[in-house]
């Protein structure tokens, strides 16, 4: 009975897979928010080092991982897959559960797996300063880690009401040398704008993005950084799926399910997109691959598959993807890192494809699915990540019921060590289930006339 | 320096230890069985937190507050009127009432029970906020503090240094006593007043952010509510009592009653006040139709209680999805869930556990019905 299945170091994967060279068609081009062309290379360079645009807008199958990447990866990686006897035993099902572990990463979550290359490209590039946004803290945290690793300055634009609440995540990024500042700020037009409109603003992710993307613009020795939905982020995590099929051969499995959580898309693209890949060259057709998203922000399961902006103030590329509206807010819920209006354009894709599936669940659910995850296998995790937990647990007790002997794998993308307030409320019986009111939001866009005609 | 009116309904709650479910009307009776004031001892146990505060208190001569305010040690406060003797009624209580409008105070607080918040609300209606200490019997209001020390801490936050006093809409609830004394609930909405609450007093907000505005949970409900009836200009809106669906009336530029249901379609009003008969009309020549009801007083309920417009039949008519329940966060905090009673308890079930309750702009919150029918406020 092996627990925990571990790869030597000279296994970790020395090789990013890009999913894009194994579409039937190419993604549909993100678009110039001015013109409505599709972006050329140089349309990035403000913000962006040169060698992340070129992974951007790659078809290449497979990019390299620089030496100097694959060092600082290996602190924490190859991280562990763990099967889940406990969990199995206690749902009394058939099916094997297995979940790779990324809360063993420094900063706690996946986010590392592309801070580490951002920030090295920015450096070899000689950039000085990256600037970024971040919500719960997670990203900002993973960012100012590893910059400080290739020692660059690093200024984070945090949510106003995060930084109140989350005073470790903040904390951490200082132990890491990192600026982090509350969003709304007077340190850009933008934050200055908001907070002449209202002093008392809590700030919103779009706000912080704004803030960052205007930080990176008016400074030559500074870029921007995005710790999701981009194309090129996804790549960086594909370590994560590489690793997991590895694994899994060495107990001879490969899955029939592999399940993963959604905000922006990383960390389900990290864990699906190798398996995805096997799905698209139809090695392994019958896989069911599964999107987890909060029933608040369900951008897969109710938004609509389109070309919108990435940010709140619309001055982002259009990206093609499922949206709920760049305009939508989404409640507080305590995954914050969940609560985005868009999603990754090659998850979107492969969604509507129907290469991969959706399923939305309420708060309170996914609590009582990390409550019986912490009391079976130990670990507490991120409210993100409690997301995957739930579909994991549903997957399996399915199989009680129908006696299939199902692989199960999940990404359990990071701990939640600095989200015990989330698991206070939760005991306290204080979640709110949101719900995203579809039909009355589809009768409320029915006059407003649409953008471009980008459908 | 803030300036508070303050004012003790000196025989609220006697009826309630003496078994008399209310005192209105019966306070020779209560004081035969031997009841003791408890409303001077409340309003002090208020008072002495008060002590310090940046406030001048004006009040009413003897039992009506100026001898608690003496008790608690308050020294800066001025009578305003003095009533004819010892025994007082709402007659004073209004009188004083007056008297605090003429000299412009922020703020009333009192103690006293339903009765003394309506009394107070018919003089001075929403143009100042109401904050009742609870003394009395029932108090179904949404006016009262949970208890005394809480009464004082929402002023103590809203008045210290750099903060701000935060408002809500909250219902004043007649309930009819004489049907209560039989063992019936029976409540109407008598009017909405402001009241002041401390933002971060329940758990809730202190882990996840709400705005503390109110006023601007309602506009943002309203600006989605404006948007929805925009792109279906061909369905009938009918809109229930309450704050939230005035501001929603507000957005659309119509002015509703706030106590009736009012129609509306495509932007034009059909129909002010309804009574049943109007409605079920209306309902003949708009076949698609749809209800907007808010949560109402301070027991949680959705349908019943203070909106018998809408019977059971005319719900049918209508269909339980073609209603769109909306209430603030700030609401929803006080009324964790929410009950149904149409009359009809077949149809009460249709609802099922949960409804979707529009929380903001395009945002939506599942809320777990209560058992329908049941108040589950204490008496």
């Amino acid at each position: 009975m092996q627990t925990k299945i571990l790869l030597d170091e000279d296994h970790m994967p020395r090789r990013w897979y890009n999913i894009l060279a194994d579409l039937p068609s190419p993604l549909d081009p993100p678009l110039h928010p001015a013109t409505g062309k599709p972006l050329v290379p140089d349309d990035l360079r403000p913000i962006f080092p040169m060698e992340l645009i070129r992974q951007e807008m790659s078809d290449r199958k497979f990019i390299d991982i620089p030496a100097d990447v694959q060092d600082v990866l290996r602190l924490w990686r190859p991280s562990p897959l763990f099967r889940a006897y406990r969990l199995e035993k206690y749902l009394k099902t058939p099916a094997r559960i297995y979940y790779k572990y990324e809360g063993v990463s420094p900063p706690g979550s996946h986010k590392p797996n592309t801070a580490v290359p951002q920030a090295y490209y920015n450096m070899k590039e000689g950039i000085e300063r990256i600037a970024t946004e971040t919500g719960a803290g997670q990203w900002g945290s993973a960012l100012a880690f590893a910059t400080q690793i290739f020692g660059l300055a690093c200024t984070i634009y945090m949510v106003r009401s995060s930084y109140a609440q989350k005073p470790y995540r903040k904390s951490m990024m200082q132990v890491w040398g990192a600026e982090c500042i509350p969003s709304p700020s007077t340190k850009t037009k933008a934050g200055k704008a908001v907070l002449e409109k209202d002093p008392e603003t809590t700030g919103s992710l779009g706000i912080a993005i704004s803030e960052a993307v205007e930080d990176a613009v008016t400074h030559s020795n500074t870029n921007y950084s995005l710790g999701s939905v981009l194309n090129h982020v996804c790549l960086h995590q594909t370590v994560i799926g590489q690793e997991c099929r590895e694994q899994l051969a060495a107990v001879d499995e490969y899955p029939d399910v592999v399940i993963g959580c959604v905000g922006g898309g990383s960390n389900f693209a990290g864990i699906s997109f190798p398996f995805a890949g096997d799905k698209l060259k139809g090695t392994h057709r019958d896989i069911d691959i599964i999107a987890v998203e909060p029933a608040s922000c369900p951008t897969l399961t109710k938004g609509l598959y389109t070309y919108d902006f990435g940010d709140v103030a619309g001055l982002t590329p259009l990206l093609k993807m499922f949206t709920l509206g760049h305009d939508f807010v989404p409640p507080s819920i305590h995954a914050g890192g969940l609560r985005y209006h868009g999603d990754s354009p090659i998850v979107s894709r492969l969604v509507h494809d129907g290469v991969m599936r959706a399923i939305s669940y309420h708060q309170t659910e996914v609590f009582d699915a990390a409550q019986v995850f912490a009391r079976t296998e130990g670990i507490i995790v991120a409210p993100e990540a409690s997301h995957a937990v739930k579909a994991a647990i549903d997957q399996a007790a399915r199989c009680r019921e129908s006696g299939e002997e199902k692989t199960i794998l999940f990404n359990c993308s990071g701990h939640g060590n600095f989200d015990m307030s989330a698991y206070d409320a939760y005991y306290a019986g204080q979640l709110v289930d949101y719900e995203y009111p579809d039909q009355l939001i589809r009768e409320s866009l029915a006059r407003i006339p649409k953008v471009g005609g980008h459908d | 320096m803030h300036t508070v009116g303050f004012l003790v309904n000196p025989v609220a709650g006697m009826g309630g230890a003496v078994g008399l479910k209310g005192t209105d009307g019966l306070v020779a009776e209560a004081i035969r069985r031997g009841a003791q004031p408890r409303a001077p001892r409340r309003a002090e146990e208020t008072a002495r937190l008060l002590r310090g505060l940046p406030a001048r208190f004006l009040t009413s001569a003897g039992p009506m507050g100026e001898e608690v305010l003496i008790r608690a040690g308050i020294g800066d406060y001025e009578v305003v009127y003095t009533p004819p003797g010892r025994e007082t009624g709402p007659d004073d209580t209004k009188a004083t009432c007056r008297a605090f409008l003429e000299r412009g105070v922020e703020l009333i607080l009192f103690c006293g029970g339903d009765g003394t918040a309506r009394d107070i609300y018919s003089v001075v209606g929403d143009s100042i906020p109401l904050l009742g200490i609870p003394a009395g019997v029932k108090m179904y209001s949404g006016v009262f503090a949970v208890t005394p020390a809480a009464a004082a801490e929402i002023l103590r936050q809203g008045w210290g240094a750099g903060r701000t006093l935060h408002c809500q809409d909250a219902e004043v609830v007649d309930v009819d006593e004489e049907a209560y004394r039989q063992g019936t609930l029976s409540t109407r909405i008598f009017g909405i007043a402001r009241t002041p609450y401390r933002p971060g007093f329940s758990q809730l907000s202190k882990q996840v952010f709400e705005d503390p505005d109110e006023e601007r949970a309602k506009k943002e409900i309203a600006r989605f509510l404006r948007e929805v009836m925009e792109g279906t200009p061909d369905i009938l809106y009918i809109l229930g009592p309450g704050g939230t669906t005035a501001a929603i009336a507000g957005e659309l530029g119509i002015k509703k009653t706030i106590l009736g249901f009012d129609a509306v379609k495509a932007g034009r009003l059909e129909g002010l006040d309804l009574n049943e008969g109007d409605i079920r009309a209306l309902l003949g020549h708009h076949p698609r139709a749809r209800l907007v009801v808010s949560i109402l007083g301070a027991q949680g309920a959705v349908l019943g209680r203070g909106t018998q417009q809408i019977s059971p039949s005319v719900i049918r008519t209508i269909g339980k999805d073609n209603i769109i329940v909306v209430a603030t966060p700030h609401k929803l905090a006080k009324t964790p869930f929410v009950f149904i009673d149409t009359g009809d308890r077949e149809l009460d079930r249709e609802f099922g556990e949960f409804i979707t309750v529009v929380t903001g702009y395009r945002v939506a919150r599942r809320v777990r019905v209560a058992g329908s029918g049941e108040p589950h406020g204490s008496p």
